[in-house]
């Protein structure tokens, strides 16, 4: 009970000093909220385009196109070749072969080149292979449906052959270059919000210097006098976390407009969401978390001084 | 209660504060620290309230040694005495209510029962009416009764009160001191520190300090320093 009322005290302590002069804590609150919206935006953007990417992946082909020399027997007994190929990954595989007349056909029927393809006179194209693959858990795994493509294409009777994950694998190397600029911009970020609440409390245990003195004198013990502090660190940290969501909440309206008509292009009704309740109550965290050590580190240097 | 051993405090190799203090103050003593400026008086409250330490010697509180304590333990040592310095050490943003309150709530008592107890205390140096009143409000006098308030209003088993009656004209100086005087009665040790020799009275013992040393005493009308020291 003791403990929960000094507590309580802290809190009343440092929403008391804030108080006193909320022009000097809002002014701090939006400079740590510039800094915290800028990685707070960008994992929001991650956040979106993540689930894209991994259902983009779950599934790449790989087209098999055999030389047109060979034989029909040659070219279907390559499929024992092809499940040796694929038995050391990890996906399970759809093997189609497409003989040259079904894909001619095919050819025929649905692009309407009927007239166009008769004036060939022969069929120009090959017998292939499709493979279906799955089991790739995001578009990191893109690397290893490289390395299949390249054991297949060093078959015998193999002409070439197309990966359709190409440019997911692009797209997993620019979210992964994403994820780590995000990350350094993080710590970058969270160091200044660190150093913005270390110079605030710097400046309130000046200003309170003389409190801090007589509290000591009077029986205050250590714990009592660096909790409001703290109490301060982590409120400047949770205002500015909530203030850049906010931002980056009212940014998304804007963008998402220019958004929709971009993806309107590709039939898609793709558009960004704001953070979920998790990620809102884990940033939110993160923020008063900043806060307080920011609060911590100061209060260990400038109150020691002190004593 | 307060046991001196030979005590010392030394700055630099040639500046010392105290040299060679033996002075024991039994419970529920009145005791005035008299001497010039500059005599050692405040140095001497100082160590009994830990705010220095020892440089010789030893020096015990209450049965706590101050030459080894630790500074955990200093605030429940300082929850055990009442200080009252000669700068009134008033916070300047508060009322005199909750100046007054600050030694319950730094030890976590209930609100409630602070306020009860720190109007209690006011009431007691004729200041209740003040309460609401910030200390600029207040004379020098009044400041320096509602700092004897902040010191009792935890019920301190030591007063230490480093010239209390400094910066103040004689009718004032004399509430003060009367209102000090009053909680000696209740069976608080009382150690008051003057330069001013006016205010002497009521003593159960006088020590007469300077330059640090124990240089006369006075105990029931007997003047010897040995003798009063000890």
């Amino acid at each position: 009970m003791n403990w929960l009322r000094q507590h309580f005290f802290a809190l009343a302590d440092a929403f008391s000093h804030l108080l006193r002069s909320p022009s000097n804590f809002i002014l701090n609150v939006l400079v740590v909220s510039i800094a915290l919206a800028l990685p707070f935006a960008g994992l929001t953007i991650l956040q979106n385009v993540r689930p894209i990417s991994e259902q983009l992946a779950v599934e790449p082909e790989i087209s098999i196109f055999l030389k047109m020399e060979l034989s029909r027997d040659k070219a279907l007994a390559l499929t024992t070749n092809i499940r040796t190929i694929l038995q050391d990954s990890a996906s399970t595989t759809r093997i189609e072969f497409t003989p040259r007349e079904k894909a001619f056909d095919s050819l025929k029927s649905k692009t309407g080149l009927t007239d166009v393809l008769a004036t060939l006179g022969a069929n120009p194209l090959p017998d292939s292979y499709v493979l279906k693959m799955s089991g790739f858990e995001h578009a990191m795994d893109a690397d290893q449906v490289d390395d299949i493509a390249q054991k297949l294409k060093s078959m015998p009777g193999v002409d070439t052959v197309q990966i359709d994950s190409a440019w997911v694998k692009r797209l997993a190397a620019l979210l992964r270059i994403l994820r780590l600029v995000l990350l350094f911009l993080g710590f970058t970020l969270g160091a200044v919000v660190v150093a913005v609440v270390f110079n605030t409390i710097r400046l309130q245990v000046m200003t309170q210097h003389q409190e801090i003195e007589v509290s000591r004198l009077l029986g205050a013990t250590n714990a009592f006098i660096h909790r409001p502090f703290y109490y301060t660190g982590a409120l400047l940290g949770l205002c500015a976390g909530a203030l850049a969501l906010s931002l980056v909440v009212l940014a998304q309206q804007p963008l998402n407009t220019a958004i929709a008509d971009f993806a309107r292009l590709y039939a898609s009704e793709f558009r960004l969401a704001p953070p979920s309740l998790l990620a809102t109550a884990f940033l939110l965290g993160v923020s008063a978390l900043l806060g307080l050590f920011g609060a911590m580190l100061s209060v260990k240097r400038h109150l020691a001084r002190l004593a | 209660m307060i046991e001196f051993a030979q005590v010392s405090k030394q700055y630099s190799r040639d500046v010392f504060a105290l040299r060679d203090i033996t002075l024991s103050v039994p419970k529920g003593e009145l005791l005035f620290l008299a001497g010039p400026s500059g005599a050692g008086k405040s140095t001497l409250l100082k160590m009994i309230a830990a705010i220095e330490r020892p440089s010789g010697g030893s020096l015990s509180v209450n049965g706590q040694n101050i030459n080894t304590i630790k500074p955990s333990g200093l605030p429940y040592l300082r929850r055990n005495l009442g200080l009252i310095f000669q700068q009134q050490r008033l916070l300047q943003d508060r009322s005199i209510l909750a100046n007054v309150m600050l030694p319950l709530v730094v030890t976590g008592a209930a609100r409630s029962d602070a306020e009860k107890r720190a109007r209690a205390a006011l009431d007691k140096v004729d200041l209740l009416d003040k309460s609401s009143a910030e200390p600029q409000e207040l004379s020098g006098g009044e400041q320096q009764r509602v700092a004897i308030a902040r010191a009792i209003v935890n019920r301190p088993q030591i007063i230490l009160a480093d010239e209390p009656t400094a910066n103040l004209d004689r009718d004032n100086a004399n509430k003060v001191l009367a209102a000090l005087k009053s909680f000696h009665g209740v069976g608080v040790t009382c150690l008051i520190s003057t330069h001013d020799e006016q205010y002497l009275t009521g003593a159960d013992r006088i020590v007469y300090l300077d330059r640090g040393r124990i240089v006369d005493g006075w105990h029931n009308g007997i003047s010897n320093p040995v003798e009063i020291s000890r």
